[in-house]
């Protein structure tokens, strides 16, 4: 008799590890523009997917850390919900190619439904979109027209305390200390959490001097 | 043989009362309906009745009362020959898709020439189906037949049991037809018809037999053209339909309707119509406005606009559905009409197969992709919704960029300084021994000659986050404007 479980393989309630995350093609992943973050990540960003930043304050050097990958953008990118205006010649100057598109919808419902919109049209780039809570099964849907229409999304949320499960690929803690953006991986594909890492943001900021003590 | 030139004659007798039920439901219509009309000082009389008054025992030329007598639950409503003729305006139209050559002979008929078609249709028979295609998707009763002059047809076609289906009949059929209508089928003015009756013609056999030089003595000119078109020696030329430019439809709800969303059944109509419109053009739309219209002859206007060019009904429909759910109607509404006047010739989006080509086609395509991405977006969330930004010329860090709601080949900033990432929608004030500084200053003086001049000198700063924020000194306050990260 088959042990107990090879059938719950079977029935597709257990995954093995090592099968699922093998099978990407290297077109999948999107570069992250940071190397030790491409390496914890398995490569980069994985396209038709949706990735959580965790940010502890608006303006600590989050849209730095995702300024890599929206000026790889040919297309314009769409932004939910910013936190302020983006300020397009200040983004040109960080090299970004297409100005960026702005929906600002207060109702959170409503929101949803323009992002579910805007991941199935093949038109935008990446989506950014800055929500303060998202549940388990709003999550869960935006994922899956991520995955099929192979949109890359980001959501920026405020730190979570407990955490709680969610359908995100991967799900990065970002936090601003000793001058550094430190990066926790808190899940990822295939591959247990990881520690807290200086991310080098600063060159996607203005020099800064030394603080007086 | 020589075959004669036909033309059809499409008689609608009950045009408005049939356009009035296509807007009911089914229970609506099973109900007995009548439209009556008062000529002079003699009663009303009831002039166009459905299926259901009709067995219920009312008859066409029954006075009012009579048949409100006859049939208790009877709904009457006054005809209005005006409102008829816009109906028929609108059937013309909506044949013209398939049809060139159609006359307007108001309020309740049609005349087509439909020879040239048999080239496109194969024969008449092939006409007459696409023909009876079209006319079944507007629901109207109608008699059909075919002339070789137009009088002739026009003759046949009110006829009852007279209409026939042989829609190519030879000259001598119909001629043999014609021959045995009664003279007061003759579309003659009452007068004459009259003068005729007097002498003991009763039908237009009768008329045909008498020689022509005869006629002329005794009844004059008139007759002997009368009689000449009746031979189809004479063919009067015939004022063609031409569509208009502008779009307006109006359509009677019947009943109150409260909402917006009890208008968009009705709605679907219009498009429909609109539609047609734009397919008989081949143009296409990109705004409209949309009109309830109140008991108290008051209107209340919805503009709709789409991010793209659209001309099918199903695309404008969901479009116009989302707009209408942020919409409220204050007042219920009567009649619901469609106006557009703004049109664009439609693109051509055929692939090409030369690579240079493709590339712009395919850029094209992601363009328009976007543009409907948007249009959906701003019809559910309204206009202001979803912006772009456009570098403007101008000094002042707010007016340097400008959110638009269309797209356009949205213009790079020409100013190559580092600016912030982000701008606060409003300089905020701020307690500046909170920051330090770091970079700066900066003056911006400009904008004089408008009054809203500025005099700032910007800095780079860091907050007690460690946040790297843009700020500025004016008039010894100091602000917040953006944020760097």
């Amino acid at each position: 008799m088959a042990h107990p479980l090879q059938e719950l393989v079977h029935k597709g309630w257990v995954w093995q590890g090592h099968d699922a995350a093998e099978q990407l093609a290297s077109d999948q992943l999107v570069d992250t523009g940071w190397p030790e973050l491409n390496r914890r990540l398995g490569g980069g960003w994985l396209r038709g997917a949706l990735h959580e930043l965790q940010v502890q304050h608006n303006f600590q050097g989050e849209l730095a850390f995702l300024m890599p990958v929206l000026s790889a953008q040919q297309k314009p990118c769409l932004w939910i919900n910013p936190p302020a205006q983006p300020y397009w010649p200040g983004l040109h100057y960080q090299q970004l190619q297409q100005a960026p598109l702005w929906l600002q919808e207060n109702d959170p419902k409503r929101a949803l439904w323009a992002f579910e919109q805007a991941l199935q049209s093949a038109s935008l780039g990446v989506i950014v979109a800055w929500l303060p809570t998202v549940d388990a099964s709003a999550v869960r849907r935006l994922q899956q027209a991520a995955s099929r229409h192979q949109q890359l999304a980001f959501i920026l949320t405020p730190w979570q305390q407990q955490q709680e499960a969610r359908a995100y690929v991967n799900r990065l803690q970002l936090q601003w200390q000793q001058q550094q953006l430190q990066v926790a991986v808190v899940k990822r594909r295939a591959g247990w959490p990881l520690p807290p890492f200086p991310c080098p943001v600063t060159g996607h900021l203005p020099e800064r001097r030394r603080r007086f003590a | 043989m020589s075959r004669d030139k036909l033309w059809w004659y499409l008689a609608l007798p009950q045009l408005l009362l049939d356009e009035q039920l296509s807007l009911q439901s089914e229970i609506q219509r099973q109900q007995p309906q009548v439209l009556c009309r008062s000529d002079g000082q003699r009663a009303r009389t009831v002039v166009q009745a459905n299926t259901a008054a009709r067995h219920a025992g009312v008859k066409l030329g029954m006075a009012e009362v009579t048949a409100s007598t006859l049939v208790p639950e009877l709904q009457q409503r006054t005809y209005d020959e005006q409102r008829e003729e816009q109906v028929l305006q609108r059937l013309a139209q909506w044949l013209h898709q398939d049809i060139a050559q159609i006359a307007l002979y108001p309020p309740q008929g049609l005349l087509l020439e439909v020879d040239d078609l048999q080239r496109l249709y194969g024969d008449y028979a092939g006409v007459q189906r696409q023909l009876a295609r079209r006319l079944a998707r507007v629901a109207v009763g109608y008699q059909i037949a075919a002339g070789y002059s137009p009088l002739v047809a026009r003759i046949l076609a009110q006829v009852p049991q007279l209409s026939f289906e042989p829609m190519r009949a030879a000259k001598s059929e119909l001629l043999e037809k014609l021959r045995q209508v009664p003279l007061r089928f003759a579309l003659l003015p009452a007068a004459q018809q009259q003068q005729l009756e007097n002498v003991g013609i009763q039908c237009l056999g009768d008329l045909l037999q008498l020689p022509v030089g005869e006629l002329g003595a005794r009844f004059g000119r008139a007759m002997v053209a009368y009689v000449a078109e009746l031979q189809g020696e004479l063919l009067p030329p015939q004022r063609y339909y031409r569509p208009p430019l502008k779009f307006s439809e109006r359509l009677d709800l019947m009943t109150e309707v409260a909402s917006w969303q009890q208008l968009l059944f009705p709605l679907r109509r219009l498009l429909q119509q609109l539609e047609a419109f734009l397919q008989s053009r081949q143009l296409s739309v990109v705004r409209f406005t949309l009109l309830a219209h109140h008991r108290d002859q008051s209107q209340t206007p919805v503009r709709i606009a789409f991010a793209l060019p659209l001309w099918r009904q199903r695309e404008m429909q969901q479009l116009v559905q989302l707009q209408l759910e942020r919409q409220q109607l204050a007042t219920p509404a009567l009649e619901l009409s469609l106006r557009a006047d703004a049109f664009q010739a439609r693109e051509v989006t055929a692939t090409s197969w030369l690579p240079a080509q493709q590339d712009a086609t395919a850029q094209r395509a992601e363009q328009q992709q976007l543009q409907a991405l948007l249009g959906k977006l701003q019809a559910r969330l309204g206009t202001a919704a979803v912006q772009q930004a456009q570098a403007q010329n101008d000094w002042r860090p707010e007016a340097a960029q400008q959110w638009q709601t269309d797209l356009q080949t949205a213009k790079a900033p020409s100013q190559g300084l580092p600016r912030p990432l982000w701008l606060l929608p409003e300089p905020e004030a701020i307690a500046v021994h909170e920051w330090q500084l770091q970079w700066g200053p900066e003056r911006i003086q400009t904008g004089w000659w408008d009054g809203e001049g500025v005099l700032r000198d910007y800095f780079i700063a860091v907050d007690a986050l460690d946040r790297q924020g843009w700020i500025f000194r004016s008039h010894e306050e100091w602000y917040l404007h953006g944020w760097f990260s």
